[in-house]
């Protein structure tokens, strides 16, 4: 490396080869290393002194005068000039004009280097940066081409613009040293021996102007370098508050994990592009100086030259201000760039955003600059103004500023809040929510509607039938109640219906298709598939069923009519006679086997247990009878009809089986199927078989009701009713007789009226036979309900052979009757003694001061028993109701006394009584207003 | 998925919630989820004398996990319904 990086030139050969006008063709730029790792040290090896002619030298001791007259001078100059391009263009191998056109710069003053004191004078320079790689191809010239003062063109601003068509600094300089080259070699022969003694001086005098340059031109560099350090930094500073005020104006601030722009690569190239222009004006100024330089030597060198060089150093304001346009833009571009922010700030993404990233780089030292500038100048305003004045322009600024400053911060913790919320927004894409609205769906919809949701489907279909809704569009009021779990059977066809909905549905079928499409894929360990998909349910299932407290092994069945054992044992069952042992239990069966010879088996009647077990079982039939019924296909379908028939009679005849019907009446007492009506559930079960057993079977049940009646629980504890007081088995009592009455009656009533004449007959006789004391039958609800049922019954079937809206064979008929008067006059007799004890007013022991609502309940109770010997006086003959009359006088007169006389508590009671004296009256013919007392 | 079944019929309806932490809670109920997850509505705590803190309260979504039980209203629900219901549902975890 050698010295200023001149390479292997010593500054005596460069002289030489000057003096010689030796070639510098291959006269690399200069790169200059100070305070670069590879700075040799040679700048600190430099001596320091011999400075004291400096000022003298470089004319830094006089003030720079203004008075310059650019325009005429480089006016005078141009015909000149022109010449030596002429002159340069035609000699090429003249020593100066060898020099790359490139490395030339404009030289300036030293004055308007050193001695400026324009706060802009410092501004380029400190933005400069070494750099070791002068791209000397690519280099930007300032343009030379127009040397005037004035505003400048545009072309002047843009260093990087294409300078062809004018001539060049360079080519001017490089021709003003031909001129210089070509004027000097006149004199050079008489002034050689004054000059090589001048050199001598030159020298030591050149020596010594680098030193100290160097040392300054170091300690510029620092300077620059920090402040380089400081811009940068500043210019960070500032971008991120720009950022900041932003991000309001953004339509959504980005996610965190994203980095702000300043750090994105695209961002880091423009600012490398502007350091890299830094380091580029820097360059060129250096170069200025070390042309400066030169021209200071040839100044020495070539005294005859001075008046063209004279004219070349008032170049320098020139410039200088040329400079500073362009490396910094003018006051008023200042301000108009100051505008440009403040828009800026206001439209976040406005073009001169681009502007601003790569625009010069010191507009903020600039900035700052003129900010001081101002307020000095404000200070100086203030001295004209008054005290009191300042104190209040004072406290109204600073009013003004904390409120600004204020408004700022709470616009800024605003802005900052919403960025805070704001910045998970739109972290899930659309169809991230779709994918977990799918797993919502799916886990809620089922294969199966009517067995995961079955309550809140027959629920919802109980009470629209109840409500009287029409249910034409099942499916979609299902999806609509059903919140979207079950769409129902998906086979019936859709008439009208708006298109949105018709869409939607689609939408949901197809995702139920879907769900279920995937668990067959899955099988059997589906369910549990998509457990915890979306965090842990209940840590069981997720269909959410409570835990079951009970446990039970369902392979542990003890027998095999019961398909799996009821995990509710009670005490009671386990003293029952029934699980007494397993040998008595062997004992029956062997009985049960051997003695199948036509006698029949007497059997223990079954266990509460057994009943229970069975009941459930039944249940369960019935709920898959049931389900089969709703999928019924449609009778086009000739296969599927027929095999769906096939399961629903199996199934029924399942059903018929475990109702123990056929069992043989004497097997046990009470009978197994009256067992199986001793619980409520088994009383309810009932009419939901009535649709599905056959008539004849029904029939045939019906009879064997008839036939154990006498076994029925509502009837053995009927006498327990007959008491007041309010026990728990009273209670018990009162239930299953209303729920006889509303569930097995109910069912056999349609059996009943469809029942022909001698039938009844036969049901009546059987009755009378079955039950050891018909009496006893009548005294209960349900007996006398069956049999108002039967009298009833025989009434309208007299009535329609009367008017012949039957029409009957006459001999048929009348046999019938006869055998129908036969069984009803042996009724008639058996029952003639108890007919004040038929009515439960009767048999309650009332006390003293009974309640009147309890009056008022009996009345209402001794209702039936009116209504039975209603219909009973309609059946008997004219003998029978002197019976009836007689026996039945007292009760009937008290009833019709207490509601005229006024004994009772009001007007319900009263009307009650009449009523149901009135109900047996009519139907002799009489009223009770005939009565007279 | 029985329980949600009859909570869905249940909407609109009266009901009180007891939580484990001993807060009883009567409003209509809005809406269940298959976490059994419970939104009430025009709500009113048993004692409002021990949880002040409640009377302001207008609505609340309860967690499924903190509710000890439900007072259904009775003429509301169909037992012998019910009783199917979970007939099917055991049938179906015997199958199963």
């Amino acid at each position: 490396m050698s010295f200023f990086g001149l390479p292997e030139n010593n500054l005596e050969e460069e002289r030489q080869k000057i003096r010689n006008g030796g070639s510098h063709e291959n006269e690399d730029v200069a790169v200059y290393t100070w305070g670069e790792e590879s700075y040799d040290g040679l700048g600190d090896a430099l001596q320091e002194g011999g400075d004291d002619l400096n000022d003298e030298t470089f004319g830094g001791a006089g003030n720079v005068g203004k008075d310059f007259d650019f325009a005429g001078q480089t006016g005078l100059l141009e015909p000149e000039l022109a010449q030596q391009k002429a002159a340069s263009q035609a000699q090429p191998s003249q020593p100066f004009g060898q020099h790359p056109p490139s490395d030339r710069r404009t030289p300036q003053s030293l004055e308007s280097i050193w001695d400026d004191r324009s706060p802009f004078s410092v501004l380029p320079r400190e933005n400069g940066g070494v750099s070791r790689f002068a791209e000397r191809g690519e280099r930007r010239e300032p343009s030379t081409a127009q040397f005037s003062p004035f505003p400048e063109s545009p072309v002047l601003q843009q260093p990087n613009a294409a300078q062809t068509g004018a001539r060049t600094l360079q080519e001017i300089e490089a021709e003003m040293y031909a001129a210089a080259l070509h004027s000097r070699s006149a004199s050079q022969r008489q002034q050689n021996a004054l000059r090589l003694q001048q050199e001598e001086e030159q020298f030591l005098q050149d020596q010594a102007f680098q030193r100290q340059r160097l040392a300054l031109q170091r300690e510029r560099e620092r300077e620059q370098e920090r402040e380089l350090q400081l811009q940068a930094l500043q210019r960070l500073q500032q971008q991120q508050v720009i950022q900041l005020r932003e991000q309001p104006q953004h339509q959504r601030t980005p996610p965190p994990r994203m980095l702000p722009v300043s750090q994105s690569p695209r961002f880091l190239d423009q600012r490398q592009m502007m350091l890299l222009q830094q380091q580029e004006e820097h360059q060129h100024q250096l170069r200025l100086q070390q042309e400066l330089q030169e021209h200071i030597r040839m100044e020495e060198l070539e005294r005859q030259l001075r008046t063209q060089q004279i004219s070349q150093l008032n170049q320098g304001p020139t410039h200088l201000s040329h400079r500073r346009q362009q490396s910094g833009p003018t006051i008023a571009e200042l301000q108009a760039l100051q505008q440009q922010q403040l828009h800026r700030r206001q439209r976040s993404q406005s073009p001169a955003y681009q502007d601003f990233n790569i625009a010069p780089q010191n507009v903020h030292l600039q900035q700052r600059l003129l900010a001081e500038l101002a307020q000095v100048e404000y200070m100086r305003d203030f001295q004209g103004a008054t005290q009191a004045e300042q104190e209040a322009l004072r406290a109204e600024a600073m009013r003004k500023i904390v409120e600004a400053e204020k408004m700022e911060d709470k616009r800024r913790r605003k802005a900052a809040k919403i960025a805070h919320m704001s910045r998970y927004n739109d972290l899930m894409t659309q169809s991230d929510k779709d994918f977990i609205t799918r797993i919502q769906v799916s886990q809620l919809v089922t294969p199966d509607p009517y067995a995961d949701d079955f309550y809140a489907q027959v629920y919802g279909a109980i009470l629209r039938s109840r409500m009287g809704l029409q249910t034409q569009d099942e499916r979609v009021l299902k999806f609509g109640t059903g919140g979207g779990i079950s769409l129902g059977n998906t086979q019936k066809v859709a008439t009208r219906r708006p298109n949105a909905m018709q869409r939607m549905e689609q939408q949901v079928e197809r995702i139920v298709s879907n769900a279920r499409k995937r668990e067959e894929e899955k099988g059997l360990h589906s369910l549990h598939s998509l457990q915890g998909a979306l965090g842990k349910t209940s840590g069981r299932s997720y269909k959410a069923a409570p835990r079951q407290l009970l446990q039970v092994d369902d392979n542990s069945t003890t027998s095999p009519t019961l398909s799996h054992a009821h995990p509710h044992i009670s005490k009671e069952d386990a003293t029952s006679p029934a699980s007494e042992g397993a040998a008595k239990e062997a004992a029956k069966l062997s009985r049960e086997t051997l003695g199948n010879t036509g006698n029949v088996v007497r059997k223990d009647p079954l266990t509460r247990r057994q009943v229970l077990t069975t009941l459930e079982s039944l249940y369960d039939l019935v709920l898959k009878v049931e389900h089969l019924r709703r999928e019924q296909p449609s009778p086009e379908e000739e296969d599927a009809s027929r095999q769906w028939r096939k399961e629903y009679d199996d199934l029924v005849e399942l059903l018929w089986e475990g109702l123990k019907v056929m069992v043989p009446l004497e097997t046990s007492n009470p009978h197994p199927f009256v067992s199986l009506l001793t619980p409520s559930k088994g009383k309810k079960l009932l009419p939901r078989l009535t649709r599905h057993i056959g008539s004849s079977r029904m029939l045939t049940l019906m009879t064997l009701l008839v036939a154990c009646f006498t076994q029925l629980d509502v009837v053995r504890q009927a006498p327990l009713l007959d008491v007041l007081e309010e026990t728990s088995e009273r209670a018990e009592v009162e239930r299953q007789t209303q729920a006889f009455l509303g569930s097995v009656l109910q069912s056999i009533l349609p059996i009943v009226a469809n029942l022909e004449l001698h039938v009844v007959t036969a049901l009546l006789g059987l009755l009378i036979e079955r039950s050891q004391d018909i009496a006893n039958v009548a005294k209960t609800k349900p007996g006398l309900a069956l049999l108002t049922l039967f009298l009833s019954r025989v009434e309208v079937i007299k009535q329609a052979w009367g008017t012949g809206a039957e029409p009957v064979d006459p001999m048929t008929a009348g046999a019938s009757l006869e055998q129908w008067q036969a069984v009803f006059d042996q009724f008639f007799v058996l029952i003639t003694p108890h007919f004040l004890s038929l009515f439960p007013s009767s048999r309650i022991t009332l006390q003293a001061h009974h309640p009147t609502s309890a009056a008022l309940a009996i009345d209402i109770i001794d209702q039936p028993v009116w209504q039975f010997l209603a219909a009973l006086a309609l059946q008997a003959v004219p003998e029978q109701h002197q019976v009836l009359v007689t026996s039945l006088r007292d009760k009937v007169l008290e009833n019709v006394l207490s509601a005229n006389k006024g004994w009772v508590a009001d007007e319900d009671e009263r009307r009650t009584k009449l009523a149901n004296v009135n109900l047996f009256l009519h139907a002799l013919g009489l009223d009770s207003s005939q009565i007279a007392l | 998925m029985l329980i949600f079944s009859v909570f869905k019929t249940l909407t609109d309806q009266q009901v009180t919630v007891e939580l484990k932490n001993d807060l009883s809670i009567t409003g209509v109920l809005k809406s269940v989820d298959q976490f059994l997850n419970i939104r009430l509505d025009n709500i009113k705590v048993l004692d409002e004398a021990r949880h002040p803190h409640m009377m302001a309260v207008k609505n609340c979504f309860i967690r499924g996990s903190v509710v000890r039980y439900v007072q259904l209203p009775s003429e509301h629900v169909d037992t012998q319904l019910l009783e199917d219901a979970t007939r099917r549902e055991s049938l179906a975890a015997v199958k199963r």
